[in-house]
């Protein structure tokens, strides 16, 4: 299939799907805006969504840091000291389990509207997936090439940086397609629930206000953005991964 | 680096209630060839995991050159060949050579001239899924030999491969020992493979791995390819044969 027809293919769906539910459902333009309309809304508001889509950016990004900074280094640590795994798994797995909704309200309160709060809950969001593949990928080095180090007696660095490290990245990257796509659309619930900026609270003010048009908008971006971090971040791991180009692939 | 002689005594290992290898005594002189043959789960490559100090001994001890296996470790006295070739699949063949030696800290030769030695002229910047079995398995004996260990422990190295190259391979790891002399332990299952490389086969039982009768080969190698035809050839391979079926059917 050729580039162009990749590209048009799902938008042209999507469109139509759009049109058809238009056309069928009989609800009210607040509710299902037509298309044109969303563009021209994102075109007319420009300035004002951009100036949050940052906003949304920064959290996305510093969280979407911190939860690969907290799942990388567990997963060392535990993989470095094994008593550390069951002293702190059992927290990393209840964290991950408590609902996001309670947990963004815990964080308003202590930290209120801050950078710092919604940096966190796209933290806590994001590290699990980190975690689990990274030490699932550390535990898939060739135990041939762990008793070669041995035998040369390497360090445990040398064996960490230059065996069961590159053995994990594929691992690393799938996570990474998870938590960095993810930590878009937990930003945006975040500031939906507690913020007065960036684009949950440009959705939250438009539903106040009843323009549905203002909404899909931002779901527009959003998902466009999402899916352009997916795939830089599938990008940047096939250039990562050593088994990129086998044939057995 | 000069070859190391290996002490092997009373080495026992036990594997919660099963037990591996019962008091194994073998003495292996600077520069032998020792083919360890039996059957599978005889407690072969327990052994060279141990003399290489990655299992320990349940009872016994292993010297390497008057020192602890750990200690010779530590050294990096020893070079490792699994079955299965520990070549890193993001490496070039040369640059796999040249990080075992960046590793040790020790330059044993080469890498590229090796390589070439070796019969990989034209092969040596390919990685793993590039090459076949055989020039994949001469690449990680390069690598094991790299930074010069005195003992070579190698653990059915050619097990993976036909017939026909299993045979060119062994012919020309012969004359590559006649170059760079090492002491070595040698794991298989083929008992013509041992018989033409090997100094002395030690046979063991089956598990619990005792060594039945260590069987002398009295022909200087590197041997020439028709010595296989030759009837004292014949005649060790048989014996071992015999010794293996007994031993086996009595378990």
């Amino acid at each position: 299939m050729s580039w162009t027809l990749r590209v048009a293919t799902p938008i042209l769906s999507v469109l139509g799907l759009w049109y058809l539910a238009i056309f069928f459902s009989g609800m009210p333009a607040f509710v299902i805006p037509r298309p044109e309309r969303v563009l021209e809304v994102l075109w007319v508001d420009r300035a004002f969504i951009f100036e949050n889509l940052l906003a949304t950016l920064e959290v996305a990004g510093f969280g979407f840091l911190w939860a690969n900074i907290v799942g990388i280094g567990l997963a060392i640590l535990f993989d470095l000291l094994p008593p550390t795994r069951h002293m702190l798994m059992p927290a990393a797995i209840t964290l991950r389990n408590v609902p996001y909704i309670a947990l963004i309200s815990v964080l308003m309160l202590a930290f209120g509207d801050s950078i710092l709060s919604k940096t966190a809950i796209v933290a806590l969001s994001g590290f699990f997936p980190v975690l689990v593949n990274t030490l699932q990928g550390l535990r898939a080095a060739d135990e041939v090439q762990l008793d070669r180090m041995r035998i040369l007696n390497a360090s445990w660095w040398q064996t960490f940086s230059q065996v069961r490290l590159p053995y994990a990245i594929p691992s690393i990257v799938a996570a990474q397609e998870i938590t960095g796509s993810g930590a878009i659309i937990v930003a945006i619930a975040a500031e939906w629930m507690i913020s007065s900026t960036g684009l949950g609270y440009v959705i939250n003010n438009a539903m106040q206000n009843y323009r549905g048009d203002k909404v899909y908008a931002v779901a527009l971006l959003a998902t466009a953005l999402s899916f352009l971090i997916y795939s830089f971040v599938h990008w940047l791991g096939r250039r990562l991964d050593w088994r990129a180009g086998d044939p057995r692939r | 680096m000069m070859a190391a002689p290996i002490s092997i005594r009373g080495v026992s290992r036990r594997f919660g209630e099963t037990m591996a290898l019962h008091q194994v005594d073998i003495e292996v002189a600077a520069g032998e060839f020792i083919a360890l043959v039996g059957p599978s789960g005889c407690g072969k490559t327990t052994l060279l995991r141990i003399v290489a100090d990655l299992v320990d001994p349940s009872t016994g001890e292993v010297r390497i050159g008057g020192d602890t296996a750990a200690e010779a470790r530590r050294q990096r006295l020893l070079g490792l060949v699994s079955q299965r070739p520990a070549v890193l699949p993001w490496k070039r063949a040369v640059d796999d050579v040249r990080f075992t030696q960046k590793i040790a800290g020790k330059v044993g030769f080469d890498p590229a001239k090796v390589l070439r030695e070796f019969g990989l002229e034209g092969h040596e910047n390919k990685r793993a899924r590039q090459l076949s079995g055989g020039m994949l398995q001469r690449v990680n004996i390069a690598s094991a030999m790299a930074h010069d260990p005195s003992v070579l422990l190698m653990d059915e190295p050619f097990a993976a491969l036909d017939e026909m190259k299993r045979e060119e391979i062994g012919e020309w790891f012969d004359r590559e020992l006649g170059v760079r002399p090492k002491t070595v332990l040698f794991v298989t299952h083929h008992i013509d493979e041992a018989v033409m490389l090997a100094d002395r086969l030690a046979v063991f039982s089956p598990a619990p791995g005792r060594v039945l009768e260590v069987v002398p080969v009295p022909v200087p190698r590197p041997r020439d390819p028709s010595f296989r035809q030759d009837p004292r050839f014949v005649a060790i391979a048989a014996h071992v044969r015999s010794l293996l079926m007994h031993r086996t059917v009595d378990a």
